[in-house]
């Protein structure tokens, strides 16, 4: 039995390696620049093959014998099932199995938090898409087919489909317990008193809609069996370690006898998180009882039916502030629309709850966040994870505080906005400097010409220009209730001719975490990318690294692979050292040669250096793991330090409006982004050109249309995503700080990228047309409904003729204010 | 029984011969049948693009397409692009130089559309980007893929 | 993955293929298909046989005689969109063509397959409609032409007879004097969209700013799509002004009978095509 003194050493260990870690990093040179890759536009390792057509993706893979898996799933959203009929599918052409609840091996139970969800339901359906049972075929047509022929006796009952009707004490209850899952909450200084200080205050309820993801590759997954006692999953996915868990439990394996490998991603988002768990356990189920492999693909429509989507928020807002503009209370209480399951929502509420007031300074605060079941769509994680949906009220609350008090929306926020002297977040952590909130605030104020713009509403022609604003606070990696998950693994392998193999646990999905790891090893290692290979990830030939989310990625992976090359160069570094006769401490890596510090004319190749590790047969191989620190956090009062550190943004976006039709053309976007430090030009960019697009299918055209808890449309043709007619003109302005935790000090940019776009093109929509509009989306019926009578047209809907009126119509609209 | 279609047709510059059942679509003819994977299902609804092939010249959508209706056709799929095995079309290496490449599912479909534009010698960027709506993209945000094509139309077109 | 078909003919001349419609009246004719698959896909249609009408050479856009314009029911709508004739004398025709899904889509679409699946928001007919279009036909046994206003019924229903098939639209040349065309097409994005409200008008200008052989037809905004006769009533020859625009606004709501979809709810569609309609009268005004 080890005893205390062996754990205190080992916890020191530990503790000793993470801060090792960090000084690693520092170590490698975060103030350096000029040599290596970081931070440069070398192509992307994955690109070629993607471009050529020769990636394969789960769809492009299969296995002699393999079968195709078709889901059965309830087209209703609340129900009781009294049975399911599997004999007509059974009895279908070219089927091999068909599974039920009873088929189960393992535990019939995949929520990746709450143990609230079943894979095959038993005896309630509470969504549409609930699965009934699992089909395995010789085609995918006759696996469909026979899906389409399981029976389901179901008794339909009552269901709620709104989530603060559902926290009424007589609302269906989704599960035994009532709607209300969790509430989180922000408490600081006292509100009421404070509220009556206040010269304003606005009171709002915003209405916020969710988003489908809309990734081009629909889920997937191969499942291929080894007997019964082991099972290799292949899937489109975010986190295999995710799915390696909720496959052993279904199939009650041990966790090491899953190997689940990461195939390229046809993108992510958040919503191949946790979803990717259940088709994998479908699959592999299926696997195990037919001892095939089994390949189970979506069809469009069943994926955006039932897989997880951004949550709708109903967000209720009353802030004040003095006369002189400077915030004093902030009362907030949220609704997130979980749906039936809880998946990861109340994760999703937790970034919420303390990302509600934004990077402002507010004396009393009183944040309320409420995870609420009902029998709409699944709620999951989707870029930003609960912050858009707050930071779209907040900063339209920003806005209309601004107008009442007759101050511009960038000068009140100026006056709010956190900095080096006012650095104490809405839960009492001192941010580290520098604080670059209102660093992106000014520069991209300036660069979107906002004076002269926000001046006046300028009309051309049926369209009238507008231009708004928003700022973001973001929490990198995980929540302090995720702290558990917030780890990496990696490992780097020198081969003898000198070429690099580098595996970890994060996955690339389209973002560049493969070219973020390919630089940051090359970087360190001194050598040219050409020769790092990084090779997808695989549960088996790394610890399990959390879930690719929270733009973690290239942070969490390259601290890791800083870790890995830092141990690797105390077996390389004294090699090295005697082919150049010097001392283990003066060797530098650079350029592909290992030289002596100070004399960069004597020098061998690295690969000269890996031939002479592979003769004398010293270790190629080197283990990394980092571990984000610890910090104090009370989740009963949200007091503390939920993240480890933040990104800032600021976007400002310059919309046309074209009032009488409701139609809106986001005209250009400036984005100033606090990423620490760039990894890779190209894919930075990408990420801030990606993140603000779907902001902008968020804002102006991505509807859920719900009836009942179903989804009317679920196609592309009429769930309205942006194409390249589309595009807004992009103007990222990178700033790049001194300090941050990260590889080379780089913090991450995946939903920073997106979380203002919604907020600011709201603000420049409402400029564009003085009114204020508290939904999302802005879909043309929503614009010209918030322009009520004030609409030129307005009379035609009263149904009658006002007669003789004012022949110039549009100057009805009055001008927007200031 | 469905009694099976036999079709003839040059792809990607070689005569092929298949028989397929009547509801076969190009899509999967071109994947199942002639095994080459780079044409891709993204919606099966001729929404997003990702299936985009050259079908006697024009893109199209190959998953409203039946295989029946194209005896006698010539098809060109992403591998076929550059005109030989291995080679890449103008459109294929600015993109790649651009950087217009992320999770790259989209990225077959954007590469025919986009040498057909470029082969079209369309330079008008507003009219390059409505021929490029009917290729759907989640990751990029377009403008890299713009910027692509603006560079291949600068760049000339295909070498020999 | 397969679609559920049995059988796909393949005729190689127009006769045989009304032949094998007269003897197989269930089989589904197919051009594009840019419907078609995605109804059958979804199981909203179901065809155990399809004509394949590729190789019927129905495909064109001739000159007649009269000066009328005949566009082959297989003819593209890309070819029409681009077509130097169409673009001239039938803008709006070209115009709508041009915003039938995206590219791809209009390298495949046809006239006929658009006129045949008969969605109220159809794109072309609405200009079709303005241009006083007839249609052609043909059974094994027959030919006969309609004006197009009398071939649509209903959402997805037409006055096709069993055995029949589209030939062609014919376009009689457009009136002389100054005429002003237009369409317009509303929706959430520019481009690859499902009309939310079409509108196509067609005026002559006379003196004092009148109009005289006035117009309009919309999409989306009844279960066909429709001519607004009141409203061309109220303004053929009228004075122009404010009230002549106030009263046709006032009459197409009465011509149009929209409903709530997903797309958008009725108010919005009646509002919107009051703006389309001011926005061609203003065009006119031009």
């Amino acid at each position: 039995m080890p005893n205390r003194e062996q754990h205190r050493r080992a916890g020191a260990a530990a503790a000793a390696t993470h801060g090792r870690a960090k000084d690693r990093q520092s170590g490698f040179g975060a103030g350096e620049r000029g040599h290596g890759p970081l931070g440069g536009r070398h192509p992307r390792p994955d690109a070629a093959a993607k471009v050529a057509g020769s990636a394969r993706y789960v769809a492009d893979l299969a296995l002699p014998g393999m079968l195709h898996a078709a889901v059965a799933v309830a087209r209703v959203a609340s129900a009781r099932v009294r049975s399911v009929d599997l004999e007509a599918a059974r009895a279908a052409s070219d089927v091999e199995a068909v599974l039920g609840a009873a088929d189960v091996v393992g535990e019939n139970s995949i929520g990746v938090v709450f143990p609230d969800q079943q894979l095959l339901v038993t005896d309630r359906v509470r969504m549409v898409g609930d699965r009934l049972a699992l089909v395995a075929a010789r085609t995918p047509e006759a696996a469909w087919a026979a899906a389409a022929l399981v029976g389901a006796d179901v008794e339909e009952l009552p269901g709620v489909h709104d989530p603060v009707a559902a926290v009424a004490a007589d609302a269906p209850a989704v599960h035994e317990g009532g709607n209300l899952l969790r509430t989180f909450l922000v408490r600081r200084g006292a509100v009421r008193p404070a509220a009556r200080r206040a010269a304003v205050v606005v009171e709002a309820e915003y209405r916020v809609g969710g988003q489908e993801h809309a990734y081009l590759e629909p889920q997937g997954c191969l499942a291929i069996p080894e007997g019964r006692e082991r099972v290799v999953i292949v899937a489109s996915c975010q986190c295999p370690f995710y799915i390696q868990q909720g496959v052993a439990r279904v199939l009650g394996l041990p966790l090491a006898a899953v190997r689940v490998e990461q195939a390229p991603t046809g993108g992510g988002f958040g919503g191949k998180e946790d979803y990717p768990t259940e088709l994998a356990a479908c699959a592999a189920l299926l696997a195990w009882h037919t001892s095939r492999p089994v390949r189970l693909i979506y069809p469009r429509e069943l994926d955006m039916q039932a897989s997880s989507k951004r949550h709708a928020v109903i967000v209720r807002h009353r802030w004040g502030a003095d006369r002189d503009g400077h915030l004093l209370f902030a009362e907030v209480e949220s609704f997130y629309d979980a749906g039936a399951y809880a998946g990861l929502s109340t994760v999703v509420a937790e970034r919420g709850n303390v990302s509600a007031i934004g990077p402002y300074s507010v004396p009393s605060i009183d944040v309320r966040t409420h995870v609420v079941y009902t029998n709409n769509l699944f709620g999951g994680a989707f870029r930003g994870f609960g912050a858009p949906q707050v930071t779209f009220a907040a900063e339209a609350t920003m806005d209309a505080l601004a107008s009442r008090l007759g101050l511009d929306p960038i000068e009140f926020r100026r006056r709010n906005v956190l900095d080096e002297h006012r650095r104490t977040t809405c839960t009492g952590q001192r941010l580290r400097p520098p604080v670059l909130a209102r660093e992106c605030l000014e520069r991209a104020a300036a660069a979107a010409g906002w004076t002269k713009r926000r001046g006046a509403v300028t009309v051309d022609g049926h369209w009238r220009q507008g231009i708004g604003v928003a700022l973001v606070q973001y929490g990198c990696n995980l929540h302090h209730g995720g702290q558990r998950l917030d780890r990496s693994s990696a490992v780097v392998i020198l081969q003898p001719d000198g070429s690099v193999i580098v595996r970890v646990g994060l996955t690339e999905m389209g973002q560049g975490n493969l070219v973020a790891c390919q630089t940051i090893a090359a970087q360190a290692l001194g050598v040219d990318p050409s020769v790092v290979q990084v090779w997808q990830p695989d549960t088996t030939t790394v610890a399990d690294s959390g879930p690719t989310v929270a733009s973690r990625g290239a942070h969490m992976s390259g601290l890791a692979i800083l870790d890995a090359v830092w141990r690797l160069r105390r077996r390389l570094d004294p090699v090295a050292a005697e082919l150049l006769a010097c001392a283990s401490a003066e060797v530098e890596l650079r350029g592909g040669f290992a030289s002596v510090r100070g004399k960069p004319r004597r020098r061998v190749s690295v690969a000269q250096v890996a031939a002479e590790m592979a003769a004398r047969r010293i270790e190629p191989i080197s283990n990394g793991f980092t571990r984000s620190s610890i910090r104090r956090f009370d989740p009963s009062t949200g007091r503390g330090a939920p993240y480890e550190f933040y990104a800032m943004a600021c976007h400002i976006a310059r919309v046309a409006v074209d009032a009488e039709l409701g139609l809106v053309r986001l005209e250009e976007v400036t984005a100033a982004h606090d990423v620490g430090r760039i990894i890779h030009r190209d894919a930075l960019e990408g990420q801030i050109q990606g993140g603000v697009v779907q902001g902008m299918g968020w804002a102006i055209s991505e509807r859920l249309a719900l009836e009942s808890g179903r989804l009317l449309n679920p196609s592309f043709t009429d769930y309205v995503i942006p194409t390249a007619a589309d595009v807004p003109h992009v103007t990222a302005i990178i700033i790049e700080g001194e300090t941050a935790a990260g590889p080379y000090g780089a913090k991450g940019v995946g939903e920073p990228s997106l979380i203002p776009t919604a907020a600011a093109v709201r603000n420049a929509v409402c400029h564009a047309l003085g009114v204020e509009i508290n939904e999302l989306p802005l879909t043309p019926p929503v614009l010209v409904a918030a322009l009520g009578q004030r609409h030129p047209l307005a009379w035609v809907l009263a149904g009658s003729d006002p007669g003789a009126g004012t022949p110039e119509t549009s100057a009805a609209l009055t001008p927007a204010q200031r | 029984m469905a009694e099976r279609v036999r079709i003839t047709l040059t792809l990607n510059g070689r005569q092929r011969t298949f028989e397929v059942p009547p509801g076969r679509r190009l899509l999967d003819l071109l994947r199942d049948d002639a095994g080459l994977i780079g044409t891709k299902e993204g919606c099966g609804a001729g929404e997003c693009g990702a299936c985009m092939v050259l079908l006697d010249g024009e893109p199209v959508t190959s998953c409203l397409v039946l295989a029946a209706s194209c005896d006698g056709a010539t098809v060109v799929t992403v591998e076929g692009l550059g005109g030989a095995p291995g080679a890449l079309h103008p459109f294929q290496r600015a993109l790649l130089a651009a950087g217009g490449v992320q999770c790259g599912f989209c990225t077959p479909g954007i590469a025919v559309t986009g040498s057909s534009i470029v082969d079209r010698n369309e330079r008008d960027p507003a009219e390059q980007a409505r021929l490029l709506a009917g290729n759907l993209c989640r990751c990029t945000g377009y403008t890299k893929v713009l910027e692509a094509l603006a560079a291949a139309q600068e760049a000339g077109h295909a070498e020999p | 993955m397969d679609l559920a078909v049995e059988q796909v003919l393949r005729p190689r001349d127009l006769d045989e293929a009304l032949d094998l419609l007269a003897a197989q009246p269930e089989a589904r004719p197919l051009a594009g298909g840019t419907d078609l698959v995605v109804q059958l896909r979804a199981g909203r249609s179901r065809a155990a046989v399809l004509i394949n009408l590729g190789a019927l050479g129905l495909a064109g856009i001739d000159d007649r005689p009269d000066g009328a314009l005949a566009i082959g029911a297989g003819t593209t709508m890309a070819a029409i969109a681009c077509d130097p004739r169409i673009r001239t004398r039938h803008p709006a025709l070209a115009a709508a063509a041009g915003l039938v899904g995206a590219w791809p889509i209009q390298c495949r679409a046809t006239l006929g397959g658009n006129l045949a699946n008969a969605s109220p928001a159809a794109d072309t007919v609405p200009a079709l409609l303005v241009a006083d279009a007839r249609i052609e036909l043909a059974t094994s046994g027959a030919r006969r032409q309609l004006p197009l206003d009398q071939f649509f019924r209903g959402p997805g229903a037409t006055a096709l007879d069993r055995g029949e098939l589209i030939l062609s639209i014919v376009l009689p040349p457009p009136p002389s004097g100054r005429v002003v065309e237009r369409f317009a097409k509303v929706g959430p994005r520019p481009q690859q969209i499902i009309a939310v409200v079409s509108l196509a008008g067609r005026a002559v200008v006379v003196s004092g700013g009148r109009l005289t052989e006035v117009r309009l037809a919309l999409g989306a905004v009844a279960p066909t799509p429709v001519r607004a006769r009141r409203a061309e009533a109220v303004l053929e020859r009228a004075t122009p002004g404010p009230g002549t625009h106030r009263a046709a606004i006032t009459a197409i709501q009465a011509d149009i009978a929209p409903i709530d979809d997903v797309r958008a709810p009725a108010r919005y569609r009646r509002l919107a095509a009051a703006v389309l309609l001011e926005r061609f009268l203003e065009a006119c005004r031009g």
